[in-house]
């Protein structure tokens, strides 16, 4: 006869051997292994302040003639703590799912229930098989002034917890960032690069919620961000590159007028287009162009001195850099 | 503040390019759809953040629990007068173009009528005057959206004309349930706004967009 039994972590645990008297003669095993007599009170196995690690099968066999008189599986675990609980609408306006977690694992199994009240009216939010832990829910009615209540409560055999979540339809909407982000050079545009990308395929539908799209941009060496707002289209032209430079690039998404901004896209690299090279420049050729660079703030003067044919030994790098980080940090301050 | 002037030049040219009767204004009939419904969705946005503003320091002349942020009251059956923007999604996307246009028309005529109703009730000055500047921005939507029926070819609703208080409307029996009515035609004002944006998002995939700004505007100023 055996079964189940959850203990809390650090509770005092008291095994007995079924229906034997207490002073039967008894041995009991863990997992297969014999337990020591001092953890015995009298055919009681008694384990103080229980550890996780001390979770498995425990067995209790008769002294003499070895019969199995009780076997339970003892799983060692905690009560839940207040789960975490997220909704978002990435489709509107079709609905919007919810996800949970627990904060902290409790080592045994959970359950979970979800209620979502909408007024007066109780919706079903369907469980989604892959992942776990998340349901959808289809809207029946669009712009509504009634928030939604969502209720999920998380329950195991050593206690239960609760989380709420309330808002109104408009709050939760969050786009799924843009795909397929891609970014070109453009030939013969030694200061350009084309960036095109696509509608996040779980929007439904675009033509009536357009989205609109935040695109941000800076060289590799930099750790400034420029942005750029995009109010239609799905895709946009840098004319500002420094030329030669690496780029990384992202995209985001937000319905036009209500909800929140989409995670940022997968990052792309880019370079802009640059000549190839025909000969090295001399020494004197690089210090004809310092000069003519530090005049103008908007010309990078990376464009001039770090071309590709003007690295002839570390001086010139160290040139460079210098003057193209001088010259970024005054952009930056008169933007 | 810059906000307040570009309101007033949208209004102001909402309310000129849709006069019939101004011969000066050179646009063709659909040319002029497109732009006014351009117009009717930049002005449904700039009175969406316009009664932010105003919610919020309306709720907090209401007092708790009207301003707390997760106020969530069960509706009443006596605020269902106010026109509801909630619709079920197939319908609201089967609707036809003058039945979009008219469900939004007839909302904001009520939904003006109740707010001149509460801007003659209110105690405090400045809040007095941020809401008959919400209400002549309203009036504005109200012109613009006849605007664009009136290019298409769509009759006008008929509706209340303009009298302060819509007839056989009981007042409520008492304070906190009047603050219940205000705090729900907010609501129902803010949810049309966004129901907007989203329906003459839809208008204006019907209807070609007109690249005559320029030309309008020195028309009309």
């Amino acid at each position: 006869d055996s079964h189940i039994q959850y203990e809390r972590v650090g509770a005092d645990v008291t095994m007995k051997c079924g229906s034997m008297d207490w002073d039967a003669a008894v041995t009991w095993t863990a997992n297969g292994t014999d337990i020591d007599e001092s953890h015995l009170n009298g055919s009681y196995l008694i384990l103080k302040n229980v550890e996780l690690s001390q979770s498995g099968q425990y067995s209790c066999y008769e002294g003499s003639s070895w019969h199995l008189k009780y076997q339970t599986y003892l799983r060692v675990g905690t009560p839940p703590k207040e789960p975490v609980l997220m909704c978002r609408s990435n489709n509107y306006p079709k609905g919007f799912y919810c996800s949970w977690h627990l904060p902290t694992p409790t080592y045994i199994p959970n359950s979970f229930n979800i209620s979502v009240i909408h007024g007066t009216k109780d919706m079903v939010c369907e469980k989604d098989a892959v992942p776990k832990n998340r349901c959808h829910i289809r809207y029946l009615q669009l712009f509504s002034t009634v928030k939604y209540k969502v209720t999920l409560t998380v329950t195991n055999a050593l206690g239960k917890n609760f989380t709420t979540l309330t808002f109104d339809e408009f709050a939760i909407v969050k786009p799924d960032p843009p795909e397929s982000v891609v970014a070109k050079p453009v030939p013969n545009n030694p200061r350009r690069l084309e960036v095109s990308w696509q509608n996040p395929s779980s929007w439904p539908d675009p033509e009536s919620f357009p989205l609109k799209f935040f695109l941000r941009y800076r060289p590799l060496i930099l750790d400034q961000w420029q942005h750029v707002e995009l109010s239609d289209g799905t895709s946009h032209t840098i004319t500002d590159a420094y030329a030669g430079k690496e780029y990384i690039i992202q995209v985001a998404a937000k319905d036009n007028d209500i909800g929140t901004w989409s995670d940022w896209s997968v990052a792309v690299h880019a370079t802009p287009w640059t000549e190839e090279p025909k000969h090295l420049t001399t020494e004197a050729q690089i210090t004809e162009t310092t000069s003519a660079s530090t005049s103008s703030f908007m010309a990078p003067p990376t464009t001039k001195i770090c071309d590709k044919g003007a690295m002839v030994g570390s001086g010139a790098m160290a040139v460079c850099w210098t003057a193209g980080l001088v010259v970024a940090a005054y952009s930056v301050l008169f933007i | 503040p810059t906000g307040d002037s570009w309101g007033i030049f949208t209004f102001l040219c909402a309310a000129l390019c849709n006069l019939p009767a101004l011969p000066a204004l050179n646009c063709s009939e659909e040319l002029g759809a497109g732009q006014s419904i351009q117009q009717t969705y930049d002005l449904t946005r700039y009175l969406e953040h316009q009664l932010r503003t105003l919610a919020g320091t309306y709720l907090n002349y209401l007092g708790p629990p009207f301003n707390e942020p997760d106020f969530n009251p069960p509706r009443l059956a006596r605020a269902e007068r106010v026109p509801s923007a909630t619709v079920d999604l197939d319908l609201w996307r089967g609707l036809t173009d003058n039945a979009r246009l008219a469900a939004n028309y007839r909302a904001y005529s009520r939904l003006l009528c109740y707010l001149r109703v509460l801007d003659g009730q209110v105690g405090m000055a400045e809040l007095r005057h941020r809401l008959a500047h919400f209400c002549a921005s309203l009036q504005g939507l109200v012109l613009s959206i006849g605007g664009v029926m009136s290019s298409l070819g769509y009759p006008l609703p008929a509706g209340p004309a303009g009298p302060p208080a819509p007839p056989g409307v009981p007042t409520a029996p008492n304070d906190f349930l009047k603050k219940m009515d205000d705090f729900w035609l907010l609501k129902e004002l803010q949810t049309w706004l966004w129901r907007s944006a989203k329906d003459f998002n839809r208008l204006k995939k019907k209807v070609p967009p007109a690249v005559v700004t320029l030309r309008l505007e020195a028309r009309g100023f």
